[in-house]
């Protein structure tokens, strides 16, 4: 898939399916699953960039975000469809947080800062297998982040590419208020990686740092919404977990992508 | 005499010189047996600096695309990655061996933070996990022989020291069946007779006071005692253990651990598990965190593993069965 409207229309499907299935059991983390959608679709749909869903592997960090996969790995065929509507359901094999048991997905998810250790450790058994971490912003605050990204800049680890959602919320509200994390680019760049940014909601720019695998170390930082594509929720801290139940809010999310 | 360490990872080493999927990682520590590893397979040895979280979950990964991954730190130091060993290796079910130098008071006069006293009652609770706690030197090839070939979730806990006494032991069966049985008589040791009072399990270390304590308890105060080293702690093998208690139901537990949820108790479990009724007194530490100079015997001695200590609390704990 190449064109940007079809791109944005797999989008929205993506996003109409989280918020179905998300509302439907009132379980999980809609608004970091939002965030990065349009991450996914890139990665997964656009066939210009370098990723390729059947040899490469997605490591979640921010694993509460990791349902956003869901209805791309359906799509692709990983699971049937209707395992969506099983969300969170005693018969379904979808979880809060993605993890080994479920096709197409990797590792375990629910606890911050380990992912991307344990990315560094398939990416050091193999350097040409390619992998994506995906670290949310707040999970910077994790110590052992650090201490994996020391190791992996030095032992130069460029097949490991590492993406920061960068919402700019934790759950207490803006990072930058609670706990300061900028400059984060100086902070990647001290360490010794190549340092790029990208609109995570917009595929041209999203085309741009993910056209090629890295030759050298590199972290992607996304600037994004969190609950993006939900008008009412984007950007505020407090739909961490709350999930709209009421049903005409959940008929205005669906609406709003329109 | 060669510490335990260096004899693991002597014979390592020479196994990984065949076997390239086998990957040492150092959070620092240096040992004279890693030098010659260093220079020669420097492929198979990763500096992870000091950063326990990361090297275990970098093991983690190593393990799930098919290497052998072996962490190596001071034992005190896995309750820092206590979350990495349970999350990224036991859930996500990646199979790493962790070898932890130093146990108990091993690195006094260090103080507390340096002398893990409750690593057992952690560990023990991560699931399918084994913990190993080798008496003796001729022990470690047969357990390095098994994480090599047999992929677990493992915690070797290796004894900076041990006495010859102990370390010299040889019991009827080889290594490797002491290895695969998890736990072994010292029957040299028990001046065994026919009708044992007492059983004390006990392992490491302590298995010297549990011995000098059983002479005692034998000519001074005539009560018959036999010695079980218990190698694997986790999973124990509690069914050796009931089937050699023989006519007596006295159990002594000797550990160099606070008790909570230790040795002591596993042993209770296992028992209570098989619907065995034992009488079973556990001796450890007075407490976690012992803030004294001194060596590891004079803390011992001076937190409630001295000994003649031990005599009087078996001594009075028989006594009082008897009443």
């Amino acid at each position: 898939m190449k064109s940007g409207v079809s791109l944005i229309e797999k989008a929205k499907y993506v996003r109409k399916e989280i918020i179905r299935f998300k509302t439907n059991t009132g379980s999980g983390h809609l608004a970091s699953s939002l965030s990065v959608v349009d991450l996914l679709v890139s990665l997964y749909y656009d066939e210009e960039t370098f990723f390729n869903h059947k040899t490469d592997k997605i490591i979640f960090g921010k694993a509460h975000g990791g349902p956003a996969v869901y209805p791309i790995l359906a799509d692709l065929g990983y699971f049937s469809l209707s395992e969506l509507d099983n969300y969170c359901k005693p018969e379904g094999i979808l979880r809060l947080h993605p993890d080994q048991t479920i096709p197409g997905c990797e590792f375990v998810g629910g606890s911050l800062g380990n992912a991307i250790g344990y990315a560094a450790g398939l990416a050091w058994a193999d350097r040409k297998k390619i992998l994506v971490n995906v670290l949310g912003d707040a999970e910077l605050y994790e110590g052992a982040v650090w201490e994996s990204l020391l190791f992996i800049s030095h032992n130069k680890l460029s097949n490991l590419l590492i993406v920061v959602d960068r919402n700019g919320l934790g759950i207490l509200g803006e990072t930058e208020k609670l706990l300061k994390l900028d400059p984060l680019k100086e902070k990647f760049s001290s360490f010794g990686f190549e340092v790029l940014s990208a609109n995570g909601h917009d595929f041209n720019s999203l085309r741009q740092v993910f056209l090629n695998v890295p030759t050298k170390p590199t972290v992607v930082i996304l600037n994004t919404i969190k609950s993006k594509g939900v008008s009412f929720m984007e950007g505020k801290a407090e739909y961490h977990t709350i999930i709209p139940k009421d049903k005409d809010l959940i008929k205005k999310m669906l609406e709003d992508l329109n | 005499m060669k510490t335990q360490r260096d004899e693991f990872i002597e014979k390592l080493f020479l196994a990984a010189k065949s076997d390239s999927d086998i990957i040492f990682i150092s959070v620092d520590m240096g040992a004279p047996a890693l030098d010659q590893w260093r220079e020669q397979l420097p492929n198979q040895f990763i500096v992870a600096g000091i950063s326990e979280q990361n090297a275990i979950n970098l093991a983690a990964g190593l393990s799930r695309a098919g290497k052998k991954p072996y962490v190596y730190m001071m034992a005190c130091w896995v309750a820092r990655c206590f979350e990495q060993i349970r999350y990224s290796c036991a859930m996500a079910q990646n199979p790493i061996t962790i070898l932890g130098a130093g146990v108990g008071l091993g690195y006094a006069p260090a103080g507390p933070a340096h002398e893990p006293t409750e690593d057992l009652a952690y560990m023990r609770a991560i699931e399918n996990i084994e913990i190993h706690s080798p008496s003796s030197l001729g022990l470690i090839q047969s357990l390095v022989n098994l994480t090599i070939s047999v992929p677990k979730i493992r915690y070797i806990r290796l004894e900076r020291t041990v006495s010859d006494q102990v370390s010299n032991y040889k019991s009827n069966c080889t290594f490797s069946e002491v290895v695969n049985t998890g736990s072994q008589i010292f029957k040299e040791f028990s001046l065994l007779k026919e009708k044992t009072k007492v059983s004390i399990l006990s392992s490491g270390y302590l298995l010297q006071r549990a011995y000098d304590a059983s002479i005692i308890l034998q000519k001074e105060f005539k009560i018959d005692v036999q010695i079980i080293d218990v190698i694997r702690i986790k999973p124990l093998n509690i069914e050796f253990i009931i089937n050699n208690m023989r006519d007596s139901n006295i159990v002594v537990t000797i550990e160099e651990q606070a008790l909570s949820a230790a040795f002591g108790a596993a042993i209770v479990e296992g028992l209570s598990d098989r619907i065995f009724q034992a009488k079973v007194l556990r001796l450890g530490l007075k407490t976690a965190y012992v803030f004294e100079n001194g060596t590891r015997d004079q803390l011992l001695d001076n937190n409630g593993l001295a000994v003649l200590k031990i005599v009087h609390k078996v001594n009075e704990f028989v006594r009082a069965q008897e009443r």
